[in-house]
């Protein structure tokens, strides 16, 4: 970005305008905030560091607890990574119209929510230098390494589905984008792969994303899926549970959609793009969320009765310690503010206006972290033999600042990634593939009702 | 007062001294003059799945000796295994009998055992161990029985199980050949010219 | 051969040092100090149990030349050929004084915070009385930790132990996860006193390696030397007994039984039999004890 920026933009229409303008434009506010996420890794480096210098003992994790908030932290980024495919795989397949311009937001979160989480777990490796016997040692017996397999599997497939999504679009960026700076310019060409809406191209680009929006969807089950095994495939209260897999899938569409809704709020607000993501599609989203929360209650209930009802020795001591024990304010903080509340809100439609609506979901998204943290941690603290004769650290678990500034990194780059694909890519789909004629009678028919 | 005291600590000191000299010199003397060596021949026989190992003790002039406690092993990996009674006596012809477990393992996959009969800390007669290598025991399985070529969940990678190999296989070919299908029809779309140029 | 001694002859020689020492110390006069039995080793032949299960005789002073290094990673994963090793821990003769943990920790360098071996104090119910349980790892013939494990670091052997090897170990921690028996530690910073001249063996467990998961391996390093692990000596009160399943032996350094009938009369076993794990430690249950439950003895050992 040496040079400054050689000419003026022109735009074809007001739609491009709309769309691509932020490409070009880089504000203050851009930069303020991309400076903030730098400010919050770095300081998650430094983090980092020390506990590459010193080991794992800079964390609160000792030998019962031994995994801690990278693990719950893990599993949430696994969890709202599976919004690409309820978008671009469930809502797509169903043919629902209205979600068209939230798929490319979803996408971009997928791909930034899987780079995380497999940074994540790398970061609570105690021998990160030792990772390539992942691939050199490997047992296939293991669920971790059916994890590594299926997280780079889906890494790979959210990376061609924003991909094909974005191409026709990256050819627009490349056509009609002249005031960028040459490597911008030399990156939408060599990314637009020639496309050049041949009929041909059209028609291969309309199957492949066909046959991908079918796959994604075992993949995007079976990554939750591998990741409840982790935990499934022990002894430990709350975790020995056949209901895990749908328990976790369930809740990862749930703090999806939610992470959607947050998403699409600031985008609409930041972008300028009130007239592409309307307040129908607050309603929609928020009819979606109310939809995906009641699933998700309903394996919750499967969770906790049968255990709650035997109360069998530590299954039972686990649950006393959820229900009434240490961890019960944030227990019924979690199900009340997390869960029970936002389904009875989002029923009112005055509700699921954009404020209203972004408030709700932040709160489902912290509460599905706690969530996470409420399924990690308690669970290793119930063993079948009594906890004696340990230093008194071993006990408890309150994740040291190391762990929190590393945490917080983690979502730093979350965002980081989200927002400088935002930067380069236009985040509503410009092209549409599909007869246009329909098209835009659906799109026009939805702004009349928010005129009216 | 205080003399008397010394005298009497000094008395005692010498005493004990003159006691302890004495009861050294004879633990020694009896050590190494009045203990002598004994024999022990060893019958080993087996009736009707009954193996008896019959010992019989002499002393140097091939009388038998009476009343001697024998102690019988069987040599284990880190001790030895007493068998018989807790206390094996010799009768008046020298003569004790010890039934040996049917059901003992071997050392080997040939059912060889060793067996030590042991004399112990008898007042009369020096320690002495015999050792025989007896075929009695139960042949212990051969080395394919620990060999770990069976396929399970806990076995070396090499060794995982063939379904979980076969259906993970499956997965992983049928998602990735999507994946690598997905990418040549990317490339083929790059290769399509425009018609306008 | 010393340690292949009956219990009945070192009874004798404990006898015999006692007198000599009491004779030394009580006249002032070195008399001379009556001598042991043990023999001059040269020359003796011992004999071994080859890898296709024939005994052979070696000459005693071979061995210990062999017996220097400790096996290397590669070799650590195969076991000893020919055995199964059990543990039985008899409940009735604990009284929690500490010398297994002691002795564990001093040979594996470990600090009293994190140790292999733990004597928890039990009680299984209101009304039942409480015992000490020494517990250590069970070398499942089921394991879940090495079932879970991603990079094979650590391992079923054929002579039933199961090791770590810390320079393959990845620090994931779901072994740790996976053990229902809590028996895994982690190396959660540098082990304090690392000798840095001692060559690694999964068999020693020494020196340990930060990032690692540790835990109790059986001491194969003494086994390999026909020698009972540290615990089953140090423990003065004959709670832990060793053996070789295929023996049907344990011993507790004092006396030697036979597993099958020692288990059979004292209705023996197994911690959690429900989980399937199999472990390879049996428990005798804590009737007709030897001493009365008394903590202040964990205060004492912990000193």
């Amino acid at each position: 970005m040496k040079k400054s920026i050689p000419e003026k933009q022109l735009f074809n229409s007001i739609k491009e305008r709309d769309l691509l303008g932020h490409i070009v434009k880089t504000s203050v506010r851009y930069k303020i905030w991309i400076a903030i996420l730098l400010l919050f890794i770095v300081f998650g480096m430094y983090g980092y560091y020390r506990q590459i210098r010193y080991g794992l003992i800079v964390t609160a994790m000792r030998d019962y607890t031994s995994w801690g908030i990278y693990i719950s932290n893990f599993v949430f980024f696994v969890a709202v990574s599976l919004v690409g495919s309820l978008f671009s795989s469930i809502l797509k397949l169903n043919k629902n119209e209205w979600a068209k311009p939230l798929i490319r937001i979803s996408e971009i979160i997928a791909v930034a929510a899987i780079i995380c989480a497999a940074v994540i777990i790398i970061i609570d490796m105690g021998r990160p230098d030792r990772f390539i016997y992942v691939f050199k040692f490997g047992r296939i017996q293991s669920p971790i390494i059916w994890d590594v397999i299926i997280i780079s599997t889906y890494l790979v497939i959210s990376f061609i589905l924003l991909y094909i999504s974005l191409l026709p679009d990256i050819a627009i960026c490349r056509d009609r984008l002249t005031a960028i700076p040459k490597w911008k310019k030399k990156l939408y060409k060599i990314a637009a792969i020639n496309w050049s809406n041949q009929p041909e191209q059209v028609i291969i680009l309309k199957k492949i994303g066909r046959i991908l929006g079918i796959t994604v969807l075992p993949v995007a089950f079976a990554i939750h899926t591998v990741t409840s095994w982790l935990f499934a495939t022990t002894w430990r209260p709350g975790w020995d549970s056949t209901n895990l897999g749908p328990y976790f899938v369930s809740g990862a569409f749930m703090v999806g959609a939610a992470v959607i809704i947050f998403a699409m709020y600031f985008v609409r607000k930041y972008l300028n793009l009130k007239s592409y993501i309307t307040t129908t599609h607050f309603d929609h989203m928020g009819k979606l969320l109310v939809l995906l929360s009641l699933v998700y209650f309903y394996f919750n209930i499967n969770e906790y009765l049968g255990p709650a009802f035997k109360m069998v020795g530590v299954e039972g001591e686990h649950i006393t310690e959820l229900f009434v024990g240490k961890y019960a304010p944030m227990y019924w903080l979690v199900q009340i503010f997390g869960l029970v509340l936002p389904i009875v809100f989002l029923l009112f439609k005055n509700l699921r206006k954009p404020v209203p609506i972004v408030i709700i979901s932040s709160f489902v998204i912290l509460g599905a972290w706690f969530k996470r943290f409420l399924i990690v941690i308690p669970s290793l603290q119930h063993p079948y033999l009594p906890i004696q004769g340990v230093d008194e650290s071993y006990l408890h678990y309150v994740p040291t600042w190391e762990e929190w500034a590393i945490t917080m990194a983690s979502f730093a780059s979350l965002l980081l990634i989200i927002t400088i694909l935002i930067k380069l890519f236009p985040v509503i789909p410009i092209q549409e593939l599909e007869s246009p004629a329909e098209e835009t009678s659906i799109e026009s028919k939805k702004f009349k009702n928010e005129i009216s | 007062m205080k003399y008397l005291k010394y005298l009497f600590i000094r008395v005692l000191k010498i005493f004990t001294l003159v006691v302890f000299v004495f009861m050294s010199t004879a633990q020694i003397h009896a050590q190494d003059n009045v203990k002598e060596d004994a024999l022990i021949s060893l019958n080993f026989t087996e009736n009707n799945n009954i193996k008896t190992i019959k010992a019989t003790v002499t002393n140097q002039i091939g009388e038998p000796v009476e009343e001697l406690d024998l102690y019988f092993f069987v040599k284990r990996t880190f001790s030895l295994l007493p068998i018989g009674d807790v206390f094996n006596t010799t009768d008046e012809n020298g003569v004790v009998e010890v039934e040996f477990p049917e059901d003992l393992p071997a050392s080997d996959t040939e059912g060889n055992v060793v067996i030590l009969v042991k004399i112990l800390e008898s007042d009369l007669y020096n320690d002495l161990t015999v050792e025989t290598t007896k075929k009695w025991g139960v042949p212990i399985p051969d080395k394919e029985y620990y060999q770990q070529n069976e396929r399970s969940l806990w076995a070396a990678a090499a060794n995982a199980p063939m379904s979980l190999i076969v259906s993970i296989s499956i997965m992983i070919l049928s998602v990735w050949y999507v994946i690598f299908y997905i990418l040549y029809k990317l490339y083929k779309i790059s290769k399509i010219k425009p018609y306008k140029l | 051969m010393e340690n292949k001694n009956s219990n009945a002859s070192s009874r004798r020689n404990f006898i015999k040092k006692i007198a000599s020492g009491s004779l030394i110390t009580v006249s002032g006069l070195t008399i001379y100090s009556v001598s042991s039995c043990e023999k001059s080793t040269e020359g003796e032949k011992a004999t071994l149990l080859t890898p296709d299960g024939k005994l052979v005789q070696v000459l005693k002073s071979e061995i210990e030349s062999f017996e220097q290094l400790p096996a290397s990673p590669k070799e650590s994963r195969k076991g000893i050929p020919g055995k199964k090793f059990v543990m039985v821990v008899d409940l009735a003769k604990c009284k929690n004084a500490r010398k297994c943990v002691k002795h564990c920790d001093k040979h594996h360098n470990l600090t009293p915070d994190r140790p292999y071996i733990k004597v928890l104090e039990m009680k299984d119910n209101e009304k039942s009385a409480p015992y000490w349980m020494p517990k250590k790892c069970f070398q499942c013939d089921n394991p879940p930790c090495v079932k879970v494990c991603p990079v094979g670091a650590t391992f079923k052997r054929t002579d039933g132990i199961v090791l770590i090897d810390n320079e393959r170990c990845i620090g994931c921690r779901f072994c740790m996860a996976a053990c229902p028996y809590s028996a895994r530690i982690f190396n959660w910073a540098t082990p304090p006193n690392v000798d840095e001249n001692l060559s690694y063996s999964p068999e020693t467990s020494i020196p340990s390696k930060i990032g690692t998961v540790g835990k109790c391996d059986f001491c194969p390093d003494m086994i390999r030397k026909d020698k009972l692990p540290h615990c089953i000596t140090a423990c003065p009160n004959g709670v832990l007994y060793f053996g070789d399943e295929i023996d049907d032996t344990v011993t507790n350094g004092e006396e030697t039984l036979r597993l099958s009938t020692l288990l059979r009369e004292k209705a023996g076993y197994r911690y959690l039999e429900e989980l399937g794990t199999k472990p390879r430690v049996y428990y005798l249950p804590p009737v007709d004890r030897l001493f009365p439950f008394n903590k202040e003895n964990a205060k004492k050992g912990a000193s």
